[in-house]
């Protein structure tokens, strides 16, 4: 009688363990049809493509590297670059992380690391180019992405970084179980809009939620032990009070634990939303003029930032 | 903090030294043992701290064993670092099994209130207490000298979400707690 359950049980976690996601290649982004567009022109998305030989002006003018969270796409950051093109007087740069906006397979391979790699790519490009003024906006993911890279002194140069809804601390804590019930999971379903379908993996492989949790315990240590920011870096945090993928609680420990290089703490903007990255609306289902209210809020702040 | 440190050396020695009573079955009721926890969250904060155990056999012949304990970051993480301190208060009550024998497994349940000081009025805005409860099952040994051993694993029923909760309340945890029967 024992045995026979235990061979029940061994097989149904085999089985989980085999399967394989249910791709709509037609509709969704984790299949062989539709890719991030910036795969295609990069020239549309990455300053260091865009402008072969930046003049003088082109070199002064301020660059933001806008990089996208976990499982995103350029698509992320669409609308801030529409603001951008129409105040006319700063350049955007759309990173695609590494693994994303791609197939399902090269998403489930990924490491963090290579979520990373393009954007020092794309900072270590603009710098070859020779752009003065270059600073870093980030969504979710990306935030203990290049905090990391501050952090090894890998990108130097930035002037000023803004963070919206920056995690390194989970909302969903079942997160912290993924090492144990990932591999009978084989992946987690989302759900995205019709909308949103095509600008974000349907698909969560196990694996990728494992380098997720490596990547955010690693930032989480790392401010604990606490470090600076490099001399003529400036950051900003516009987080969510009311966040359902990025515990709020993620400013309070960027806060204590990442300082100006003189000591100082941080600027933090704490926003009454119920959003995650509240300056990406589009795609959203009951959008309320609250939200539209708090994007705008953010870009203004951040232009003017950027312009002081 | 060294204010702390000496008000608990100072509890914890007076309790000790009630070691006096003598611990007579016929007389004083019950056994009241007290000592140090150590508990870490799974993928975050050690919160260590002190624990009291009490059973009689008047009470449901020593199966049932009430407890009272209090761990805090301040003793873990938080010790020369940048986590969040924050504390935790609980009682419980634990089913024994093979209560007469050395090697005891329990199942318990804990009810308290945890707190989280996040230092800065920047974020009173995000909520930072809880009301605790969880469960957590494990081993108890009580050793030939007047010592036990206690080990389990467990899980806070509220955890925080991101809309609601503290945000660094997780939900796994697992304690070891080393008690000195006092009487």
């Amino acid at each position: 009688m024992n045995t026979k359950y235990l061979f029940l049980s061994l097989l149904l976690v085999l089985t989980a363990c085999t399967q394989s996601p249910d791709i709509n290649n037609v509709t969704m982004l984790d299949g062989d049809q539709i890719f991030d567009p910036s795969l295609y022109h990069p020239e549309r998305y990455l300053v260091s493509a865009a402008i072969a030989n930046p003049n003088t002006v082109q070199k002064n003018t301020p660059v933001v590297i806008a990089v996208h969270g976990y499982s995103a796409t350029t698509f992320e950051w669409d609308e801030f670059r529409t603001f951008a093109d129409a105040k006319g007087d700063i350049l955007v740069s759309q990173v695609l992380l590494g693994g994303h906006g791609r197939t399902y397979a090269e998403f489930k391979k990924s490491t963090w690391e290579d979520w990373q790699e393009p954007i020092l790519t794309e900072y270590n490009a603009l710098r070859a180019k020779g752009y003065t003024n270059i600073n870093f906006a980030g969504s979710s993911t990306a935030c203990p992405l290049v905090m990391d890279l501050i952090k090894k002194g890998k990108v130097v140069g930035l002037k000023h970084l803004f963070f919206v809804d920056p995690i390194v601390v989970s909302s969903d804590k079942m997160l912290t179980l993924i090492g144990l019930v990932g591999p009978m999971m084989g992946y987690i379903e989302t759900t995205n809009t019709p909308a949103e379908e095509g600008h974000w993996y349907h698909f969560r492989p196990q694996e990728t939620l494992n380098q997720m949790m490596k990547l955010i315990d690693l930032s989480r240590k790392e401010l604990q032990a606490g470090f600076k920011l490099p001399v003529g870096t400036q950051l900003k945090i516009y987080k969510s009070i009311k966040d359902p993928s990025a515990d709020p609680v993620s400013a309070v420990l960027i806060y204590k634990g990442l300082t100006n290089s003189d000591g100082s703490k941080i600027a933090v903007e704490m926003i009454d939303s119920e959003l995650h990255v509240m300056t990406r609306l589009s795609g959203r289902d009951n959008v309320t003029q609250h939200d539209r209210d708090n994007q705008m809020h953010i870009f203004d702040d951040l232009y003017g930032i950027l312009k002081e | 903090m060294k204010k702390i440190v000496v008000l608990t050396f100072l509890f914890v020695s007076s309790v000790l030294s009630l070691h006096a009573q003598a611990s007579d079955a016929n007389g004083w009721p019950g056994t009241l043992k007290g000592g140090f926890r150590i508990q870490k969250a799974q993928k975050l904060y050690w919160e260590n701290g002190f624990a009291f155990d009490y059973a009689s056999p008047k009470i449901l012949d020593s199966r049932i064993h009430f407890g009272a304990s209090y761990e805090t970051s301040r003793l873990g993480s938080a010790l020369g670092s940048n986590a969040i301190k924050q504390d935790n208060y609980l009682v419980s009550a634990a089913y024994h099994f093979r209560h007469q024998k050395a090697l005891q497994p329990f199942a318990r349940l804990n009810v308290g209130y945890f707190h989280a000081d996040y230092e800065d009025a920047l974020f009173d805005v995000l909520p930072n207490s809880a009301f605790l409860t969880s469960i957590d099952v494990g081993l108890m040994y009580e050793f030939k000298i007047p010592l036990t051993l206690s080990l389990s694993a467990g899980y806070n029923l509220n955890a925080g979400t991101g809309v609601a909760g503290p945000g660094t309340l997780f939900p796994v945890f697992y304690q070891m707690s080393i008690l000195y029967t006092i009487f």
